[in-house]
């Protein structure tokens, strides 16, 4: 899949410059218009093969899930957002967890989990078999502009952790 | 999420998101969605709502199997606070 990075990075560059006063101000919708978005034409596609019982799934969510007690927080100041990412183990339990992304309503989230990130539910089916597996370790993300760094080296980093995880399928819940 | 799911398709992982926003989706296309009419912040329905959260995961499986066009995307029926359609 090629993405254009040489047209997408002087775009946002210039975006970040004229944004920054909108992004101060909270103004999310104005700044959210002009975004150059990465767009293409082609969709990628991998045919699905196989039966679920039989697969190994992992989930991937952008709410800005953390580990309270071990891990920072996302960066929820910059323009350019954060392009890092939390490893969230299969284990986790709401009260572990602590939500850091500025753009979103919480409240729901906070009451629990799993009306954006549904792990309880994912293990309770690899309980029962409808799954084979459910991944030891989730891929939690947050508010995230710059596109540049995510293709270029975080994307990469979790295409190959999920790869030595054996991941079959990938759920992928934005908020 | 649009670009993760896209570089994880495309490195031979099939993949399936959901979303809430169909004009945001046109623009992303995601290689397979679920379209739900539920707010940013609750895409699986309301918090405690177990049966439907688990019912939305059965119907990202059985679209797994059954969707065979990139890009294809297929909306849901439930509704906020609502039985689901076959329970009303």
């Amino acid at each position: 899949m090629t993405i254009d990075l040489k047209k997408f990075k002087p775009d946002y560059e210039k975006w970040v410059e004229e944004s920054l006063p909108d992004y101060r101000a909270g103004n999310m919708k104005e700044i959210v218009k002009k975004y150059p978005f990465i767009v293409s034409k082609d969709v990628p596609w991998t045919p699905y093969r196989g039966k679920p019982s039989e697969q190994t799934f992992a989930l991937v969510t952008s709410g800005g899930f953390y580990l309270k007690d071990s891990q920072p927080a996302f960066d929820t100041e910059s323009i350019h957002g954060d392009t890092s990412y939390r490893e969230i183990p299969k284990t986790v339990r709401q009260e572990d967890l602590g939500i850091a992304h500025a753009h979103y309503d919480h409240s729901l989230a906070e009451q629990d989990i799993n009306t954006i990130f549904p792990i309880h539910r994912f293990i309770e089916l690899e309980k029962e078999e409808v799954i084979g597996r459910q991944a030891d370790t989730q891929y939690s993300f947050s508010y995230v502009n710059d596109a540049v760094t995510l293709v270029t080296k975080t994307v990469p980093e979790v295409i190959r952790r999920i790869k030595a995880q054996g991941v079959d399928v990938l759920f992928l819940v934005p908020v | 999420m649009g670009l993760i799911q896209r570089m994880v398709e495309a490195e031979g992982i099939p993949t399936i998101s959901m979303g809430n926003a169909p004009d945001r989706m046109n623009h992303i296309k995601p290689p397979r969605a679920l379209l739900v009419k539920f707010a940013r912040g609750c895409m699986f329905g309301e918090p405690g709502n177990i049966n439907r959260h688990r019912r939305i995961i059965l119907d990202a499986l059985d679209a797994l199997k059954t969707m065979s066009e990139p890009g294809a995307v297929q909306e849901l029926p439930y509704r906020w606070k609502k039985p689901d359609p076959e329970e009303s």
